[in-house]
């Protein structure tokens, strides 16, 4: 820079890295802002309620409407059986029908549950072992009875049930049931 | 060659960095447990490449990635392209842990290097990141159900749990989205992030120069009042002056990092590239394992239990990650030497033992539900009427016999040492704890048996 007419260049050129600045604040805020709104989406979208301790999120929300599981009378009282249903199911873009499975238990004349098959604590796949009557999870030892109590190991909370109601002699299994 | 290369060089005018890179005078005492380093950056470029020409035929989504990676493996270098990535991954993730060891335990992220060990620790969790988003990409078995388990304890974040979750998994549940999601921070968002951090990493380490190894007796005596940096600089050159060109080292970097490349090639040829059946989120019976890598934290889990165990598990995580990429500033002592460290080598020991410990346990302990414990030598034939029974019924997964099954119940390795006769059939049929179910539809026979296999065990 020449000492004479310094002032004004100078004044000009602190202006100029001045403006340089904002601009490329404004370019970088036009651009993070959607892109980082968008990336964390997921996380401010979500319609899950903030608790201090978190609770496992099973795999198998998106299922829904009703299904018949089979005839009541096909069932045994107290002997939960695996079924897997034919479900319609939402999964991000890809919509139709997904083999949905679950436990099925019978628990009187006209009443059944049906269980979401993953365990509470970390969301493995539970299996009924019909001589010990447990459900027991094959990763931390979980172990929940036929009405869906744990018994052992670390779940945090009973097996989530779907909504149940009996048609006509049939069994229905709706909507996963989310509670606190 | 000559011709064309002087052409370049010519316009470019890059020999002569280069010469200075290679000829530069290292400290006298860089030997083998230097090279873990620059096998790392190798690893890496091998990753990305291999990585690169696995995309051209991979599609991320529930449908097709199975497809798609079936589809690779039959196509010529194929199966072992993806083997080499899927080994490399996890000589990756040693080198990198023994790399930050070896730099832990001689101190080198001492004054003035603390930067490169914090870019090294974000280094360290971007490779883990690769790892975890790696192998949910092969949609089999264990990607499904490892990512179902990962990202749970991910939500033991204390409030934003499920956020976390669902941030994620791109939703509450485990599908599409997440497969898209994970194929894009495995592809872009990390590389994105390891790209500039090695860069950062590779520059601070040239252009500080190779941290001298401790030694006992230091190169150039201490003079008292001399400030830190000083002090240094009389010591690093001290080093310098008593060392060889980069050159000499490379040579042992070039010899281990082949070695390294045919253990990887060695275990593609020989085990293939692991793949299991095709996801199944209907799947029962089937006992989730991660890859041996975060088996240590999924062993854990048995032992840390309670209401609060999501957040012990958060707050070890958080505190664990802040110690390791803050390690330069809390430890602000000038000493280097090991055996003058003993606070530092002791939590060095502990979280190494307790890593290395909890993986073989992992690896080795059976998974309850489905162990069967077998017969043992000089059993009578009721006693393996009554072992039977104890397999059947299912027993063995919440009792321990001779170290297989479960452990939620007591284990029975010594019942007929521990119990009455009559105590272990009252139990057995009208349980003193509600844990426990009662085994009441067994026949007489049946339990008559089981009590004399259980008795038997002393």
């Amino acid at each position: 820079m020449t000492e004479q007419g310094g002032s004004e260049e100078l004044s000009r050129r602190t202006l100029f890295l001045r403006a340089l600045t904002g601009i490329g604040a404004a370019f970088a805020a036009a651009v993070a802002i959607p892109v980082i709104g968008f990336g964390s989406a997921p996380f401010w979208r979500s319609k899950a309620p903030i608790s201090l301790l978190s609770h496992a999120v099973t795999p198998a929300l998106r299922s829904s409407g009703w299904t018949s599981a089979g005839n009541l009378d096909d069932f045994k009282v107290g002997e939960p059986r695996f079924v897997s249903l034919s479900r319609e199911v939402v999964d991000g873009w890809v919509k139709g029908q997904e083999q949905v499975a679950c436990y099925v238990l019978r628990v009187g004349d006209a009443e059944a549950i049906a269980y979401d098959h993953h365990c509470t604590h970390l969301g493995c796949p539970l299996a009924w072992s019909g001589g010990a009557k447990r459900f027991l999870c094959p990763c931390h030892g979980g172990a929940f009875d036929a009405a869906g109590k744990v018994v052992a190991g670390p779940p945090p909370r009973p097996m989530l049930t779907y909504a149940t109601k009996i048609e006509s002699g049939e069994i229905m299994v709706g909507s996963l049931e989310v509670g606190a | 060659m000559r011709g064309p290369m002087n052409w370049i060089d010519e316009r470019l005018q890059i020999s002569p960095l280069l010469r200075a890179f290679v000829d530069r005078k290292l400290p006298g005492n860089i030997g083998w447990a230097h090279t873990l380093g620059s096998a790392t950056i190798l690893f890496l470029i091998v990753q990305i490449a291999t990585g690169i020409v696995l995309t051209l035929s991979y599609v991320p989504s529930p449908s097709a990635a199975y497809e798609s990676v079936l589809y690779i493996d039959q196509t010529p270098f194929g199966a072992l392209v993806r083997g080499v990535h899927h080994w490399s991954a996890s000589v990756l993730v040693v080198l990198v842990a023994l790399h930050a060891l070896r730099v832990f335990v001689w101190a080198s992220y001492r004054y003035p290097r603390e930067l490169t060990w914090v870019v090294g620790a974000l280094l360290f969790f971007v490779v883990l990141g690769f790892a975890f988003t790696g192998y949910l990409l092969p949609w089999d078995q264990k990607a499904y159900w490892a990512t179902v388990v990962g990202t749970n304890i991910a939500g033991s974040v204390p409030f934003f749990g499920r956020q976390m979750v669902e941030l994620l998994r791109g939703g509450p549940e485990l599908g599409a989205v997440t497969l898209a999601r994970f194929y894009g921070i495995h592809v872009w968002l990390l590389p994105a992030l390891l790209v500039p951090l090695v860069a950062f990493h590779f520059f601070a380490v040239v252009r500080q120069g190779i941290a001298a190894s401790p030694r006992r007796q230091p190169l150039v005596t201490a003079i008292p009042g001399e400030s830190r940096r000083d002090a240094y600089q009389r010591e690093y050159a001290a080093e310098k002056a008593a060392g060889r060109p980069f050159w000499h080292a490379l040579m042992k970097d070039a010899i281990f990092s082949l070695v390294l490349l045919g253990g990887v090639f060695a275990l593609t040829l020989v085990l293939g590239a692991p793949l299991e059946p095709k996801a199944n989120p209907n799947a029962t019976g089937y006992a989730p394992r991660p890859e041996w890598y975060f088996l240590s934290l999924f062993q854990l889990l048995w032992y840390v239990k309670g209401p609060f165990e999501s957040l012990l598990i958060f707050g070890m995580f958080v505190i664990g990650g802040l110690v390791l990429t803050l390690v330069p500033f809390i430890d602000r002592s000038r000493e280097r030497l090991p055996q003058r460290r003993p606070l530092a080598m002791a939590l060095a020991g502990v979280v190494v033992v307790g890593v290395v410990g909890l993986t073989v346990i992992g690896a080795i302990s059976s998974p309850p539900g489905v162990a069967i414990v077998p017969p043992a030598d000089g059993m009578t034939a009721q006693q393996l009427e009554g072992l039977k029974v104890f397999n059947a019924e299912g027993c063995s997964s919440c009792h321990q016999i001779r170290g297989i099954g479960g452990t939620s119940g007591p284990d029975l390795s010594r019942a007929g040492h521990r119990w009455a006769e009559d105590a272990i059939r009252t139990q057995i049929l009208t349980p003193k704890n509600n844990e426990m179910p009662a085994f009441d539809g067994l026949t007489p026979q049946q339990l008559d048996d089981l009590v004399v296999f259980l008795i038997s065990m002393k």
